[in-house]
């Protein structure tokens, strides 16, 4: 393997221009980022940055509508548990490649676990705007831990898969610097990495669910159930699942430069196998979700706006993209699979917003709305993932294999 | 408001009874129809000329590994076989010399052109093949069987097998470099497709006289 990269470094700016530059020179790198593309990009950055250091100069009043009755906001629904249930894809393709043992998704896996690694990346970013005083966040882990708290658990657990992740996608990062020792020796550590993972997630996923079971008083009772840890563990499999065949096929547009045309990777069939799964399981959450409404004994909130509101999610985001996916997998049309996969997406995206927020405090006059500074900080933290996800996947081996690694995983 | 009204306990437990009941009941046509619709239509490259049987491990430079016993079986598959021709010489590794996985294993010597051979695990050697040194071209005949090459004691043989194509995907493996082949045929191949039989031996030969080992030394290499 490359241990010329070792023995023989290449000089720094020699490596700059190749690495970083992708092989331009300076001038015509600046130049090719001149696009239309990068122009929003660059907009968004320049409202996000100092809307964001006016948030941590003036404090979380200045910039948002959270109050003592309304103490999270889209800083937690979106970017904390939307952001944490999509990043999902990264444990769900990693169980199916290294414990089902189903290596033809292989060639999805890197992406999978950048998404991830990038979810919860941006997911810890929105903790540390959403903190009021985010330099006590070490005290919650490790200096006066609350062990029986579900707080501790689901910190500890989003820490320690944050390293996890990492871990899984470092080889990347090896192969990319050429570094061959390194890399080898962190290929020994996949599978444990791997499992250790699997059980993080299982762990905080539900955890994340566990939060509002303390709140039945607040949480609207067609979403409030004792059930809830088990509802979004369950649909974090549904949104990896979803997310994984939305961001294939994004991708494989985006970064079509990047893949390895000798690879004769089956997209398609790749999806349909995720729509197989994804199918099993939605159906299966509908009916999971239809026995806590029937413990919860409810029914005659359903005849209400609420309960329109809530056989909207059910059935419009649950059972429809299910039986989606089964007509995409039975007709073997990935298009099909693609727009359920979206689906599914919104509809985790609307769960999680209803149970944090649209139905949480739904009988207090003193109801939450985002405000501007809000809304900004949300969509700042979105675009440096994307802008994240796009320079690494330009530069190392993500969507391709690195040729001096080829089949060595 | 009440949060969390439960009904009497047994009309509720009654009704979830039947929720899972009718759940079980649901998914089994559900699954079937999942499970239903037109097989998968095989892939047109999929001519099936080249072999794989169970049990063996591909790598992606077209060696194979075996476990047999506390040692792994090294060969070289029907493709690079038909590929390069009838072997002229394996220049072989020595006994106890260390292999490592997607590296230099032995060389092949064929057409006068040697190429490289890619290990398909770590480990090192314990025994080699004298009949195939003593007559290299015979390993074509049985690349699986009598034709393997070398046997390595591994090193970290569950961590390696991960990296090789066994089962379909080995049959996919190759079904996928046989349709790379199957681009680059050339008219005075035709025949042999219209025929619909397996390519002549030396098919890189076949294909470019000139350039036959750069062809080889790229699928080799798992490229």
């Amino acid at each position: 393997m490359s241990e010329r990269a070792v023995t023989h470094p290449v000089p720094f700016p020699a490596f700059v221009l190749d690495k970083v530059l992708l092989g331009m020179p300076a001038r015509a790198y600046a130049k090719s980022l001149f696009t239309n593309t990068n122009a929003i990009f660059a907009a968004i950055l320049a409202i996000g940055f100092p809307t964001l250091a006016y948030r941590y100069w003036n404090g979380m009043g200045a910039v948002s509508n959270l109050s003592q009755t309304n103490p999270w906001g889209i800083w937690v629904s979106i970017n904390i548990l939307c952001g944490i249930a999509l990043a999902a894809g990264g444990y769900t393709v990693a169980a199916t490649v290294y414990v089902f043992g189903l290596k033809q998704y292989r060639p999805i896996l890197r992406p999978a676990i950048l998404t991830g690694f990038l979810g919860y990346v941006c997911a810890i970013c929105g903790l540390i705007v959403e903190l009021g005083q985010p330099w006590r966040l070490p005290y919650q882990l490790f200096l006066t831990p609350g062990t029986t708290a579900v707080m501790f658990e689901v910190g500890m657990c989003a820490f320690l898969y944050l390293i996890v992740l990492g871990l899984e996608i470092f080889p990347a990062g090896l192969e990319w610097l050429g570094l061959a020792k390194l890399r080898r020796f962190m290929g020994t550590l996949t599978i444990g990495i791997v499992i250790f993972g699997i059980t993080l997630s299982t762990l905080h996923q539900a955890s994340l669910g566990a939060f509002f079971l303390m709140t039945p008083g607040k949480v609207h009772p067609l979403w409030y159930s004792p059930f809830l840890h088990v509802f979004f563990f369950i649909s974090s499999i549904g949104a990896g699942i979803g997310m994984i065949i939305f961001e294939s096929a994004v991708s494989r547009r985006a970064f079509r430069d990047q893949l390895d045309p000798d690879a004769h990777v089956d997209i398609d069939a790749l999806q349909l196998g995720l729509a197989k799964g994804g199918a099993v399981v939605l159906f299966a959450l509908f009916f999971i979700r239809l026995q806590g409404l029937v413990a919860s004994g409810r029914w005659d909130l359903l005849f209400t706006g609420w309960g329109a509101w809530f056989a909207l999610e059910m059935l419009g985001f649950i059972l429809a993209p299910s039986l989606l996916f089964a007509v995409a997998v039975r007709t073997k049309r990935a298009s099909l699979a693609r727009a359920a996969a979206v689906v599914t997406v919104l509809g985790v995206v609307l769960n999680r917003l209803n149970v944090s927020m649209i139905a949480y405090n739904w009988n207090v006059p003193d109801r939450y709305y985002p405000s501007l500074g809000e809304i900004v900080l949300t969509v700042l933290l979105l675009t440096c993932g994307v802008l994240a996800f796009r320079w690494i996947a330009n530069r190392m081996p993500v969507h391709h294999e690195h040729p001096e690694w080829r089949g060595v995983h | 408001m009440h949060a969390h009204d439960i009904l009497s306990p047994y009309a509720t437990k009654g009704i979830e009874y039947l929720l899972a009941i009718s759940y079980l009941l649901l998914f089994i046509p559900f699954w079937r129809f999942v499970q239903g619709g037109a097989a998968v239509k095989e892939h047109a490259f999929g001519f099936g000329w080249f072999q794989v049987p169970n049990g063996v491990h591909l790598h992606a430079g077209h060696a194979w590994a075996r476990p047999e016993g506390g040692a792994v079986e090294v060969g070289l598959d029907d493709f690079a076989h038909k590929l390069v021709g009838p072997l002229e010489t394996v220049r072989f590794p020595e006994i106890g010399a260390p292999v490592r996985q997607g590296q230099k294993a032995f060389t092949i010597v064929a057409g006068g052109q040697p190429l490289d051979v890619l290990s398909p695990v770590d480990g090192h050697v314990v025994a080699l093949n004298e009949a195939v040194r003593a007559h290299p071209a015979d390993a074509l005949r049985d690349p699986y069987g009598a034709g393997w090459l070398m046997k390595v004691e591994p090193r970290w043989l569950t961590g390696n097998l991960k990296n090789l194509f066994s089962g379909d995907a080995a049959r996919r493996f190759l079904d996928t470099a046989a349709g790379k082949l199957a681009q680059r045929l050339t008219p005075q191949l035709g025949v042999v497709l219209q025929d619909g039989g397996t390519p002549v031996h030396g098919i890189a030969r076949a294909l470019d006289e000139d350039h036959w080992d750069e062809l080889a030394r790229r699928f080799l290499e798992g490229k």
